[in-house]
């Protein structure tokens, strides 16, 4: 097996049929020494031990039921699971299940993360099969199998996708413009990052952010602002207030911005662009864009 | 109580006096399949835990009381996670609290239950969204589904989720499933790293300076920077390099 990341995907009718395919992909992996793990729910994971037999000794079984709550989590906590298990196997193979909610609303976010998936794991040596189950999940998720995958397993055989779109560009495709904010007021910037953390945390505390999730902003938003101190010339401004109910927070600063909607998807390596991936864990959403004020980080808590 | 201030041995001993108790709570569960009788007894046993650190006895509420709530709310939400039929994005479990709080709020102004429409013009969902949302909040149990104890029927499902506290703290549930991962985060803190940076940033008190911190720790206000310091590097390398869940099981 090569030392790069295999992503494909198969849709399934019936349970039979995710069963069959995916132990006989499983069970060649094993053949040739992989490692092995299956991602899903309990009653998945229950029927694939069952079918697996003898073989579900060496085969990982992964519970995913609590794992899709945000794109960043989910990535996270699939980088953790196969990482640890690349350290006892040269190479690994995995089926994943695709779990989702019913909201039409966030169907977009989950294709970009299926998308995002390509970038964040491409230097691990492992082949992920995702199976999708055509009677459970919706419309958009099925066709975004074909933007997001390079191969699809159609009757017994990996054909190559005519509509793969690159990460980025998908991910800016289904990125839409950020609204206006009127409703943020500008807090004194600091001059330093602990002044900033003190100006930020007085915001948090007068808006009556519980006690855990501020240490959540204050640390992401440490992140954002270190991150403009370090490559954006320097913090212009920040705003926060309340929108929807969620605690936002604008970071302005004074360079010319970046464009990679992928930034904070990746994983660190080397210790390499830890700050945005730190910063997407602990908030729900960042968005990066070009305002009248500046190049603006806005970070939704 | 020495439990109450962590003492292992007294934590020990209170399980095994309320571990009968917390059995019997199982029981009432362990009736529709889909969870197992230990599991369920695991998470009552980290009910007690977590309400021995809550309890106040100057309250007067008698202990057990107190801590069948949570053993309670533990098993409950242990079987609606393994029974719920989908996973919840952050997203929709926030639109549910919406729902919620929108079906609470029309139900005190009007005295009845609102329409599907109602409920999506107050929370600016869909009729089609709040829909689908409803249909996910239920469990394959049924809630007027007859509980029965050993010998005879205990009552529904109902019954045992609906005490008055239990149907506000199921909505508080919702923000506790978001701010799980954090309360994780905060405990690989040491106390003292706890401590400073709760009362630099005026976290669940008032704010200080370092040197008032310092000096109520006994230190000066430059090693409570350098704890504040090492603290937040420890929280942020936790999180670049996320510690391994225990969601794997390798083999049966």
């Amino acid at each position: 097996m090569s030392d790069a990341l295999r992503h494909n995907a198969y849709v399934y009718d019936s349970t039979e049929e995710y069963i069959e395919r995916s132990v006989a992909f499983l069970r060649e992996g094993l053949g040739a020494g992989d490692g092995a793990v299956v991602a899903n729910t309990r009653p998945g994971l229950a029927a694939m031990r069952e079918a697996l037999g003898i073989d579900a000794a060496r085969v990982t079984f992964v519970d995913v039921s609590a794992a899709y709550t945000r794109p960043a989590r989910t990535l996270a906590s699939y980088h953790a699971v196969y990482v640890n298990e690349l350290r006892s196997v040269g190479s690994l193979r995995a089926v994943a299940d695709v779990q989702l909610g019913p909201e039409p609303g966030e169907w977009d976010e989950w294709v970009g993360y299926e998308a995002v998936f390509n970038r964040a794991f491409e230097h691990l040596p492992a082949w992920v099969m995702c199976s999708y189950d055509a009677n459970r999940l919706p419309d958009r998720m099925l066709e975004g199998v074909w933007q997001t995958h390079t191969e699809v397993l159609t009757d017994d055989r990996l054909t190559d996708s005519d509509r793969f779109e690159s990460p980025a560009e998908l991910l800016r495709g289904i990125t839409g413009s950020p609204e206006p904010l009127p409703g943020l007021r500008s807090i004194p910037v600091g001059r330093t990052l602990e002044s900033f953390r003190e100006e930020l945390a007085r915001a948090l505390v007068a808006e009556g952010v519980p006690e855990a999730k501020a240490l959540d902003m204050l640390l992401a938003g440490t992140e954002i602002a270190d991150n403009a101190v370090r490559y954006g010339g320097g913090v212009e401004d920040v705003r926060v207030g309340r929108d929807r109910g969620r605690f936002v927070c604008e970071v302005v600063d004074r360079g010319s911005g970046f464009d990679d909607p992928t930034a904070g998807y990746l994983p660190p390596r080397g210790g390499i662009a830890k700050g945005l991936w730190v910063a997407r864990q602990l908030t729900w959403r960042i968005e990066f864009f070009h305002s009248s004020r500046g190049y603006t980080a806005r970070t939704w808590l | 109580m020495a439990a109450e201030a962590g003492d292992a041995s007294a934590c020990r001993q209170l399980v095994e006096a309320f571990l009968p108790a917390i059995a019997g709570i199982a029981r009432a569960y362990d009736r529709g399949g889909g969870v197992e009788r230990t599991e369920l007894i695991q998470e009552g046993v980290a009910g007690l835990l977590f309400a021995v650190r809550r309890y106040d006895a100057c309250l007067g509420t008698p202990f057990w009381a107190y801590a069948s709530f949570w053993v309670r709310k533990a098993m409950q939400e242990l079987v609606a996670e393994l029974t719920r039929p989908v996973a919840l994005s952050d997203r929709a479990v926030r639109s549910l609290a919406q729902i919620r709080a929108a079906r609470r709020d029309h139900q005190q102004a009007h005295g009845g239950e609102p329409t599907i429409e109602e409920l999506g013009r107050a929370t600016g969902l869909t009729p089609s969204q709040v829909e689908s949302l409803l249909a996910i909040e239920q469990t394959p149990r049924g809630i007027e589904e007859p509980l029965r104890g050993d010998d005879e029927a205990t009552g529904t499902l109902a019954d045992t989720i609906a005490d008055p506290i239990a149907e506000h703290e199921y909505d508080d549930v919702l923000s506790g499933i978001e701010v799980e991962e954090v309360r994780v985060l905060a405990d690989r803190l040491d106390d003292r790293e706890r401590t400073v940076l709760s009362a630099h940033y005026g976290l669940g008190q008032s704010a200080q300076t370092l040197t008032q911190i310092g000096a109520a720790l006994g230190l000066t206000a430059e090693r409570a920077r350098q704890i504040e310091s090492t603290a937040l590097a420890k929280l942020r390398a936790g999180l670049a390099e996320p510690a391994l869940q225990p969601l794997e099981s390798r083999g049966s």
